[in-house]
Order: structure tokens, then C-alpha cells, then sequence
């Protein structure tokens, strides 16, 4: 079902509050992985607040719908989100990154409810869906496994290993999704280790490419409908998104991969994400 | 004859004085009919062949009966032994035993002693009809007595190609740690030998291995099984997959030792003579 | 006397030690959670009777062991119970990342079968010999270790680690060793050595190939110089039996370890961690490869190159037995220090007449 505009907008507060989130948590661990987390804010609003088939109530449950976070290094967006959820205490992100912590910059899957793995060394999230997807098979326990790459982390051959094992297997269950932010810690992606022509090459490997602008809440709705119908080949859903999105100091800069926070930064910060909210409404309110 | 006698001459000849004559103990202890026979019979009986290479100037063996019981000596030449049968040459002795010709022997003591005579000549031809039989015996009891031969003459019979210095032999015997070989059938313990090899040294052995467990074993589940593997009736892999033969160690050891018991088989049948000297 | 040469082809359809492949199949019966994963070695490592008999829960997937250990966790994490199976060498090594990071960190519930563990390919070179697995898999958090003797013990481990949650690595040979056992009960209990022979001269610690090995050193030590040697077959590396090694150390205080493997890592420095840690002396000495790769060859000619056979086992008992200086207890509990040399001639005389 297409967004409604009520629900646009709806979608739009809840991801401003997720950035939110996410930069106070930023704010009191003094530094955290910002850029690459507010690459994927829209996307992971949009699945956990509408599309996964996941209860934070009962997240254990074997039905449930699994998301794989691959590119780990974002475990600062995860806090807030588990924490909009109700999953993690909203105290507790006061302490992440500190001596302690149930919460660190890699969230601890035997430490956060409801979070599906503990990642951080990239290239491991593909195989994980994949033996999460084909466990459904041998259960006969369908349900949708999603998947969110880095596009760094592309570089890495166990993602390649796991795209080859995922069409050959013909798991259309496990979508995967590439946050396509174009950035990594040493620079952008094309020049530190090119991945162009990256549509094709998981075409190549028998997926079903989808490229979508991955901060646009109605056509990335649309994307993430049609890779759930999917029958035939397995999707792979690229996001074309801006690392650092809606902070104006970190968009598009590299260096944001991980950075430092003090409190003159996190003024500006949030006053930009609050500037960057109206915008995305205003273009809800006009397109939806 | 007086041909010149070569290394496999030598191999072969110490293969029929030091690993099979010697089996003419066990036929006679084995066989109800032939031990009837040298009952309360002392004597000393001896088989020689001239070599110029070893010591005396003839190989021998030469068993010693006292009250029936046979004791068996190698490499040693008794001075007077009441019947002896004295090849005119090494070869004759080689194609006597190997069954390849019928070059008689001098016989010596046959007058005195007639019926120890017909009693060791009737012994030998057991033997004799035993190892050169290509098709297994129907009784139980003969096939027992004939795998008891090979198990007791194989690994003698590399034990003897080693010390004599036979080329593959020996160099593998030089390589090789500390090592048994060993030969069964379940159920058949007295069959048991086995062959040790220990760095150019070599010892053939009867019975269960002492030491500890054989480095390889080679058993087989029935007298019948062995012997058609033994007499080339039977594949060895056909044998291991129908659990006929099991090989207790890694296999290709199996094909090592193997490959040194058609060896000795070959010497033994003298497959290695010129047809020309079988004439 | 025809057909005793074969080729090393034809030699894999004689494994009698496909116990492994035989008792996951009995587990795939018994438990439908119970899967299979491989990397294309689905025949050589014995699962392949699993892919037979289940091949909906079968999964093979490629030349690729990352993906492998990767898969196995996601489909623990998802209520399997994974057997993932793949040479050693591979197991410990090409996939370590996710060894550590997606089984042991997660603590699924995921079972590894490193087969051709040590010198066991020995033909096939360094490329293909896991002699350092156990040094790397054995400091892994969550992990548990063990390196069965035989193809009982396989059955006996492979069991456990299916009874036992989280994860297991269990290190198999090529399937043509000696038996130790001459059947799977014997009371095998994960975490537990097992005396296999009793003696208080010296004890030799042993896992995997080695332990036939040692219980025939143990053997010729009493026929040969009637010296009586403990033998322990430490097939749990991890967690380690203490208490075993510590009663060998107090009762006979000379301790030789072997193992096929580098002794730097494995079962021998993990019995010396032990020892050390108990404040107790003893002579002690580690058999395995000295910090070197191994020649190419036969598995059983490489165990004596590399000085883990029988004879070098005894070898070593009879230096030990003869040099060991002992540092001793008094019954008033204070440390005397006796040397204690043997001078009994420990060179055997052989005779190496045939017997006729």
C-alpha cells in the first residue's frame, strides 16, 4: 500500500525524531558514527515504523520479520531506534560508548533486545540473512529477511560470497539493501576502492536491482513494496543517499564517517535537523 | 649347469632356505598323517646347495628330530646329518623348489634310513602340492594349514630379501621407522605373523605381535578370504568394500606391503628365471 | 596373489571411519533442527551421507567459508542447529572473522567439523595441513574444542556437541586412522580426559592420531624396559580437564604431551597452562611441530618426521625417565629436591632373527 500523505508525514516526524535521537546520543557520548547513520535514517523509519512484521513487545517471536544490520559501525541510529521502540531504556543512551554500557558504537545482540546481530566487522550481515532466510525454508516458517549494507562494505568478498549463495538459492524472502552514501573512512568510495558500475555488478550476480533516492520516504515506500512482491530474483535495493543527511556540516563530507561532537556543533546540529524537517515536510505536504 | 648365479638367484635361493623349507616343521606338526610318521624317530635332515658366496661354500637349512619333534636351523650346516638331499647347484635347487624343473639332488642316507626317507620325500610333496596349488584346498583344516604357510612364509620372505640386500626392499626397510607389519584372520590367532622393520633391520615373527599394535595389520574374516586374495583369486578393493579383509592402518601401506608380498610370491614361483633355464 | 595395489582414488571408498557422516544423519532422524552446511567438500568431509538422506537441509555453498560460518550462525540465531563442514585448515583459518564474530561473539549454536585436522592430508602440503587450528580456535571465547581419537570418539563428540548449546569445533582426521576404541562406550563426557592405560613412570597427554599412538608407546615402554607409562587422551582441549593432568602431574611428574600440530598453541602449551598455573613441578616435555611446516608425505611417515609417532614417544619417556631431575614432596609437605636419575641401559638389544 502506497504512503498516504498522513502517513508521509507521520513517517517524516518519526525520522526527525530518530536523528534527533541519534545526535543527542552523539551529543553525550561525545562522538559517535553520524554520518553513515543519518544515510540510512529514512530507511530504517520506513521498515521499522511500517513494514516490519515485528512486535517490540514480543520480539522473540519465531513469525517475526528479521533485519540483518550489516553496516554495524551504525550502532548509534540502532540505540535510537531501539530506544523509539521501546526496546532500549531512552536513560540508557546517556551511557553509550561509556564503561559499562549495554550500548557501545557495535551494539551487543545478547545485550539489545530485538536487535537480530551483533555486527561491526563488515561483510558478515549478507550470510547471517541468508542463513536466516534459508532456515525459514527448512522450518516452512516464511517470512521477509532484510539486509542493510554499507556500500563501503561492498568491498569485502564474504558480501559477494552471500549474493552468489543468495541467487543461487533463489531466496526472494531476503531483501538486500545498500545504503549508497558514496563515502567510507578514507574517502569516497570511488576513490578509495571504485565500486561503479555497482547497479551491474549485482545484476551480474542474479539480483533484481532497484535504484531509488533513499531519502525520499514515498518513492523508497515504493521500492520497498515492490522488492517484498519480488518472485523471481532475489533484490537488491540501492539507496542513493547523502552520508550525514540533514546536518548541514556533515552532508556529503567524508570525514563525518565518525566524528566528534562539543556542544557549539550540537547546537548548529540541531538546529539544522529542525530546519531539515520542515523542509522534508513541506515536500510531503506538497507531493503527497 | 654351471651357469653364473645372479642377485635374484641369491634372493630367491635364501627365500626357499630360510622362509619356505623351514615350513616343513609346520606341515609335519600340522598334519596328523605326517607327524604318525617320525613318531620316537630322531635324526638330523638336511637340504644343501652349493653358493661360493656364503660361508662353507653351500647354503642350508637342516632340521633336527629328536622323539619326533622337528627344530629347524638356517644359515648353518650340519657336518653329518643322516639323510640330506645336496643340490649339484644353486639353480637346481631353484627350479627343484620353485616347481619350474625336476633337477634331481644327490640323496644321502635314503638306503640307510628307507622309511625316514619315504616319510620326508611323502612330507615335502604335501608341502610342495600345498604352495603350488592355484586353486584354494575344500577342506577347512587344509585351508587353515595353507594360510598358515603363506602368513609364515611372506613376511619371512621379505624379511629375507631385506637382509640379503634386494634393492626396493632394503632401501625401504633403511627408511623406515620403527614399524610391524602383520597378517590375521579372526578367529585364527595361531595364523598370525607379522614382519618388523626398523631402520635397514627386519624381523619375521609368529604369533600376535608383542611389542604393541602392528603399524598395519592386513585381516581377513575367514582362512577361504585370505587365500584368495593370497593366491590372486580375489580383488583386494572388492575384498575391503564386502569387509572380507579389513586393513587396520592407512591404506596405502596396505599397497606398500602389498606390492613386497607378490615380490616374494614371484621369487618363490621363480617367475623371475629365463624360460630357457626352466628347460 | 593379485589385486594388492590400488590407487589413492580408489583408497576413499574404503573409509571406515565415515562414523561422522553416519551419526549426523542418526541426529538429522532423530531432531529435524539438525542441518548440514559445507564448501564444496560435501564428499570429503563425510557429510555427504546427510545430503543424501536430508537434502532439504542440506546446503552447499561454494568455495566460500566466510559465507559458510556466516550462513550457520544466521540459521542458529534462527533455531537450527547447524553442522558446518569443511577442511581444518579452512575452518580455523579462512573464516576466523566469522568464527569469532558471527558464532562465538553471538554464542550460536553453531557446530564446526575441521576434518583432514593436522598432517592428516599429508600429500597434499602446508596448503591443506591444519597445524595451527587448535592454537587459534582454542582461544576463542565460547568455543569449545575437541580433538576425538578415533571414529567412535567422532561419534561420541559429535553427539555431545549436539547435546551441549552453543558452539563446538571438533578437529577429524581423513577417516583412516587406527582405532583407539573398539566401540563407542566407554563413558566419553565432553570435558573429560580418558586413562587409557595406567602407570606412574611417566604419563603421556595425547588428542586425536596421537593417542593411538601413544597407547602403542605406553605398550613398548612396559614390553620393551618395563617402564609403566600413564597414557590420557585429553580429547576436550577446551574446557580442559584440570584435574586429569594434575593427578598425572602429581603421581608421576614427568608429563610428555603430543599432538599433531605446532606446539605453540595447542594441546601441550594448554597442559602446560594448567601445570603452570597449579604451582606444581614436574619435567615436561611438548612432542608436535617445532614452530616449522611439515614435509609432504604420508600422514604415518610425517607423524615420524615430525617426531609424534610411537617410537619417538618412547624415545623421549626413556630421556626423560633417565635425565628428569624431580623436585619432591616430603611427608611433611616441604619441597625436597631429589634428582632422580634412572641408570638402567635402555638400549634394547633386538634380535632380528626370523623366526622359522
Amino acid at each position: 500500500m502506497a504512503l498516504s500523505k498522513a502517513e508521509w508525514i507521520e513517517l517524516e516526524h518519526k525520522a526527525s525524531e530518530l536523528r534527533q535521537l541519534a545526535l543527542d546520543t552523539c551529543n553525550w557520548a561525545g562522538s559517535a558514527h553520524m554520518g553513515g547513520s543519518l544515510s540510512s535514517a529514512d530507511f530504517l523509519t520506513l521498515l521499522y515504523h511500517k513494514y516490519l512484521n515485528f512486535d517490540p513487545k514480543n520480539c522473540t517471536d519465531p513469525k517475526r520479520d528479521r533485519c540483518i544490520v550489516s553496516k554495524g559501525h551504525i550502532g548509534v541510529i540502532l540505540a535510537a531506534l531501539f530506544a523509539q521502540l521501546g526496546l532500549v531504556d531512552k536513560e540508557d543512551l546517556k551511557t553509550f560508548n561509556l564503561t559499562g554500557s549495554k550500548l557501545g558504537m557495535h551494539l551487543d545482540s545478547n545485550k539489545v533486545k530485538g536487535l537480530e546481530a551483533s555486527t561491526g566487522s563488515l561483510g558478515h550481515g549478507s550470510a547471517l540473512a541468508l542463513g536466516d532466510a534459508l532456515a525459514a525454508r527448512v522450518q516452512n516458517n516464511p517470512h521477509k529477511t532484510w539486509v542493510l549494507l554499507g556500500d563501503g562494505e561492498c568491498d569485502e568478498g564474504s558480501v559477494w560470497e552471500a549474493a552468489m549463495a543468495t541467487a543461487h538459492y533463489k531466496v526472494t524472502d531476503l531483501i538486500t539493501v545498500v545504503d549508497r552514501n558514496k563515502a567510507m573512512i578514507d574517502g569516497p568510495t570511488e576513490d578509495v576502492l571504485a565500486l561503479e558500475p555497482f547497479a551491474d555488478k549485482w545484476r551480474a550476480f542474479g539480483f533484481e536491482v532497484i535504484e531509488v533516492d533513499g531519502h525520499h520516504m514515498k518513492k523508497l515506500s515504493e521500492a520497498m513494496e515492490q522488492a517484498m512482491a519480488a518472485k523471481e530474483k532475489p533484490v537488491c535495493i540501492i539507496l542513493d543517499t547523502i552520508k550525514g543527511e540533514g546536518i548541514s556540516f556533515m552532508a556529503g563530507d567524508y570525514k563525518w564517517h565518525y566524528g566528534a561532537m562539543d556542544s557549539e556543533k550540537y547546537e548548529k546540529a540541531t538546529q539544522d535537523l529542525k530546519d531539515y524537517e520542515a523542509k522534508r515536510i513541506a515536500r510531503a505536504e506538497q507531493e503527497g | 649347469m654351471g651357469k653364473k648365479i645372479t642377485k635374484n638367484d641369491l634372493y630367491a635361493a635364501r627365500i626357499f632356505f630360510n622362509a619356505a623349507l623351514p615350513l616343513l616343521r609346520v606341515v609335519v606338526e600340522s598334519r596328523q598323517d605326517l607327524r604318525r610318521l617320525f613318531k620316537g624317530k630322531s635324526f638330523v635332515f638336511q637340504v644343501t646347495a652349493p653358493c661360493v658366496r656364503v660361508k662353507g661354500g653351500k647354503m642350508a637349512t637342516y632340521f633336527v628330530v629328536e622323539d619326533g619333534k622337528f627344530t629347524v636351523k638356517v644359515e648353518e650346516i650340519h657336518p653329518n646329518p643322516d639323510i640330506e638331499l645336496a643340490f649339484l647347484s644353486l639353480k637346481d635347487f631353484i627350479l627343484f623348489f620353485s616347481g619350474r624343473g625336476k633337477p634331481l639332488p644327490e640323496i644321502h642316507g635314503a638306503a640307510k634310513h628307507p622309511l625316514l626317507f619315504a616319510a620326508l620325500l611323502r612330507s615335502l610333496l604335501v608341502m610342495a602340492n600345498l604352495l603350488q596349488a592355484t586353486e584354494a584346498p575344500k577342506r577347512l583344516q587344509d585351508q587353515v594349514l595353507l594360510v598358515k604357510l603363506y602368513f609364515y612364509l611372506l613376511p619371512a620372505g621379505i624379511s629375507q630379501l631385506n637382509k640379503a640386500g634386494h634393492e626396493k626392499i632394503h632401501q625401504w626397510a633403511l627408511a623406515s621407522p620403527d614399524r610391524a607389519y602383520a597378517f590375521a584372520v579372526t578367529g585364527y590367532p595361531a595364523l598370525n605373523s607379522y614382519v618388523r622393520v626398523k631402520e635397514g633391520n627386519s624381523k619375521a615373527g609368529r604369533g600376535e605381535y608383542p611389542r604393541c599394535k602392528p603399524f598395519l595389520t592386513l585381516r581377513f574374516d575367514s582362512p577361504l578370504h585370505a587365500l584368495d586374495i593370497l593366491m590372486g583369486k580375489g580383488d583386494m578393493i572388492d575384498y575391503i568394500a564386502r569387509q572380507y579383509l579389513t586393513v587396520e592402518g592407512a591404506p596405502e601401506f596396505a599397497a606398500i606391503i602389498g606390492d613386497y608380498l607378490f615380490t616374494v610370491g614371484d621369487y618363490a614361483k621363480g617367475l623371475y628365471l629365463d624360460w630357457k633355464e626352466t628347460e | 596373489m593379485g589385486g594388492m595395489n590400488y590407487t589413492a582414488v580408489e583408497s576413499t571408498k574404503m573409509a571406515t571411519a565415515e562414523i561422522f557422516g553416519k551419526t549426523l544423519v542418526e541426529l538429522g532422524e532423530k531432531d529435524p533442527r539438525v542441518v548440514a552446511l559445507t564448501a564444496d567438500l560435501a564428499k570429503s568431509t563425510k557429510i555427504g551421507d546427510f545430503m543424501k538422506r536430508f537434502p532439504e537441509r542440506f546446503f552447499n555453498v561454494g568455495i566460500a567459508e566466510q559465507n559458510l560460518f556466516g550462513v550457520a550462525a544466521g540459521m542458529a540465531k534462527a533455531g537450527l542447529i547447524p553442522f558446518a563442514s569443511t577442511f581444518s585448515v579452512f575452518a580455523s583459518m579462512r573464516a576466523t572473522d566469522q568464527l569469532h564474530t558471527d558464532i562465538c561473539y553471538q554464542n550460536v549454536n553453531v557446530k564446526i567439523i575441521g576434518t583432514h585436522g593436522g598432517t592428516s592430508f599429508g600429500q597434499a602440503g602446508s596448503t591443506h595441513h591444519a597445524i595451527e587450528d587448535i592454537a587459534m580456535v582454542r582461544s576463542l571465547v565460547n568455543l569449545k574444542v575437541i580433538v576425538p581419537a578415533d571414529g567412535y570418539e567422532t561419534a561420541n563428540a559429535v553427539r555431545a556437541a549436539y547435546e551441549t548449546e552453543g558452539p563446538v569445533y571438533i578437529r577429524i582426521n581423513r577417516g583412516f586412522d587406527q582405532t583407539v576404541y573398539t566401540n563407542e562406550h566407554y563413558g566419553f563426557q565432553l570435558g573429560k580426559g580418558v586413562l587409557m592405560a595406567e602407570g606412574d613412570d611417566v604419563a603421556i597427554i595425547a588428542n586425536g592420531s596421537c593417542v593411538f599412538q601413544a597407547v602403542q608407546a605406553a605398550r613398548a615402554l612396559e614390553h620393551d624396559y618395563g617402564i609403566h607409562a600413564r597414557v590420557i587422551n585429553l580429547h576436550t582441549i577446551k574446557p580442559i580437564d584440570r584435574e586429569i593432568i594434575l593427578q598425572a602431574v602429581e603421581e608421576t611428574r614427568r608429563i610428555i604431551t603430543v599432538e599433531d600440530h605446532t606446539v605453540i598453541g595447542g594441546l601441550g602449551t594448554a597442559v602446560g597452562e594448567v601445570i603452570l598455573d597449579s604451582g606444581h613441578a614436574c619435567a615436561f616435555k611438548k612432542l608436535g611441530l617445532n614452530d616449522h611446516f611439515s614435509a609432504i608425505g604420508f600422514h604415518e611417515d610425517l607423524m615420524s618426521i615430525n617426531g609424534i609417532d610411537t617410537e619417538n614417544i618412547v624415545k623421549t619417556a626413556i630421556d626423560m625417565i633417565r635425565h628428569a631431575h624431580v623436585v619432591e614432596i616430603d611427608a611433611d609437605g616441604r619441597a625436597t629436591r631429589a634428582l632422580k636419575f634412572d641408570d638402567r641401559d635402555f638400549e634394547a638389544e633386538i634380535d632380528w632373527t626370523d623366526e622359522v
